[in-house]
């Protein structure tokens, strides 16, 4: 039966509930944390490459809470890593019930309404360590890292990071990383004038909770009675589907390409090209005109997500991305078709 | 704790029909025996009823048959120049904001259930939630100034205007699934696409 997992679940929360409790009784250690900060300041890879080694080699169990837009959005998260693997469960207090299981780069969605299950590979996920690592890295030239203090957040003592942009091209963030290993426990992201435009934290979180990777990994692939469901993404490149970012826009290299066949849809498959700078990314769809659909152009902000939509020739692109919407025009007037 | 983990995983497997002979006996007993067992037993029908009452479980269809009478309305031409028209209106965009804030407060309803088990600190999350379901209405009777060619629904926030047709949430479904790449993603920017990929953006 299918209620089976969130029985299970609901039991080894109550477990950790227990647990949590205990933990609360212990005397919690005090915060006398290394003094030594203000001798070296951290450059900007170097913050992000420990904010990424603090996730990957701790287990947790949190709530955590986006704000964007007006709209506020909630999720239990249990984080298991064992060295080589990665274990992540988000299961959504908010919104349509759904449960998100990632193994490494495998990503899978369960909607029980639907009773269906979304299985993908999600490329992008193992992307950036490496990335960080090399000297290809250029996320120094458009944004420098400036320490702000510390702050206690969801329980733990964070450093406060400011990501500044060097230009106005890209919008700044704000993260609060843990002071022992540098978990990520809060971001802002941050428009020019500072007005916080997104915000995502923790709100409670436990941090080396007892999280066992078998039984995520049992509840990651019990499907029965859903229907399995792997988008029909297609990798190509922009070349391939006769595009070209004639003017590119400061920063952003080209990270990858798909195209989302459609079923029941006449013209040419929708295209997705995505662009990042390292910190911010953007997506450019492109699609074939229908005059009954796009009936005008149109500019979107949602919180930190900003969108513009605009007719080029015979096709409808939409750009969408978390920079400022100036940014957005650049990359729509970048565009050019070459075929 | 133990022992109690233990039963509850075999009062679990026995509510699932899925004991056979010893461990049928044994769950049977352990019923017998424990009342904290019986409590798990009538616990888990509880749990299973509730999530599986259709009623209690937000119906995507639902949700969009109110977006669209919402942009319906909104589309309405404002015939009669008669000074009680406005308030008529106003009431009943009132009336279905409020409609809606409740069925997304019911619809969660079996997910309090189950975070209320899940974690007392959920509370809070469930609080924040509540709280939005409040707060909602009071954002969405401002939607849409009648524009009769558009078929959107404009909703002004704090941030300023949103639309929201359910292509733009498919294409940002689509952004968050494939155009995180950023160095934040691996601390924070998954848990945060995945905490709000919105439901609307799902391809049914």
């Amino acid at each position: 039966m299918n209620f089976n997992c969130f029985r299970h679940l609901a039991l080894a929360a109550c477990a950790l509930v227990a647990t949590s409790y205990v933990a609360a009784q212990a005397p919690a250690p005090a915060a006398t944390t290394a003094p030594g900060q203000a001798a070296e300041p951290r450059s900007i890879n170097e913050w992000l490459m420990r904010m990424h080694e603090a996730s990957r080699n701790r287990s947790y169990v949190g709530t955590f809470v986006v704000s964007s837009g007006g709209v506020m959005s909630s999720a239990r998260i249990w984080h298991v890593c064992d060295g080589s693997q990665q274990m992540e469960k988000v299961e959504t207090l908010t919104g349509a019930p759904r449960t998100v299981f990632r193994h490494n780069d495998q990503v899978v969605t369960f909607m029980p309404d639907q009773k269906v299950v979304r299985a993908e590979k999600r490329e992008s996920l193992g992307l950036f360590p490496q990335l960080l690592k090399s000297t290809d890295s250029h996320i120094a030239d458009f944004y420098k890292a400036r320490q702000e203090g510390s702050e206690r957040v969801a329980g733990v003592e964070a450093d406060i990071v400011a990501l500044i942009p060097r230009d106005t091209m890209r919008f700044g963030y704000r993260v609060w990383a843990e002071q022992k290993k540098g978990m990520v426990v809060k971001l802002q992201t941050l428009d020019a004038d500072g007005k916080v435009l997104e915000q995502a934290a923790f709100s409670e979180l436990q941090l080396d909770a007892p999280v066992r990777i078998d039984k995520l990994a049992q509840m990651m692939a019990k499907v029965d009675g859903y229907r399995v469901e792997k988008p029909g993404l297609v990798k190509t490149t922009a070349s391939a589907e006769g595009w070209v970012m004639k003017t590119p826009v400061p920063g952003f290299q080209s990270m990858s390409c798909y195209k989302r066949p459609l079923a029941g849809q006449s013209g040419s498959d929708p295209m997705q090209w995505v662009f990042s700078d390292g910190l911010a990314s953007v997506s450019l769809f492109v699609e074939s005109f229908d005059a009954q659909r796009h009936t005008r152009e149109s500019r979107v902000s949602l919180g930190a997500t900003q969108s513009l939509t605009r007719r080029v020739d015979a096709y409808w692109l939409t750009v969408m991305g978390e920079v400022p919407m100036a940014t957005l025009s650049l990359f729509a007037n970048g565009l050019e078709r070459r075929k | 704790m133990k022992p109690m983990t233990q039963h509850s995983e075999l009062i679990s497997a026995l509510a699932d029909g899925q004991l056979a002979s010893e461990d049928f006996a044994r769950a049977l007993a352990a019923c017998e025996a424990d009342a904290q067992a019986l409590d798990s037993w009538n616990t888990y029908h509880l749990i299973g009823d509730v999530l599986r009452s259709p009623e209690l479980i937000p119906h995507a269809a639902d949700t969009a048959f109110v977006a669209r009478l919402r942009v319906r309305l909104s589309q309405e031409p404002v015939l009669v120049a008669a000074p009680a028209l406005p308030e008529i209106r106003h009431a009943a965009a009132g009336r279905l904001g409020r409609t809606g804030g409740e069925a997304a407060n019911d619809a969660s309803f079996p997910w309090k259930m189950v975070a209320g088990f899940a974690s007392v600190a959920a509370v809070a999350a469930i609080a924040w939630n509540a709280g939005a379901g409040l707060l909602s209405p009071t954002a969405m009777p401002q939607l849409a100034r009648s524009e009769p060619a558009a078929q959107q629904v404009l909703v002004v926030s704090e941030q300023g205007t949103m639309v929201r047709d359910a292509r733009t949430q498919e294409l940002l479904a689509a952004h968050r699934q494939l155009g995180g790449t950023s160095a934040l993603q691996m601390p924070s920017g998954f848990l945060r696409n995945a905490t709000f990929e919105s439901p609307q953006g799902e391809r049914r």
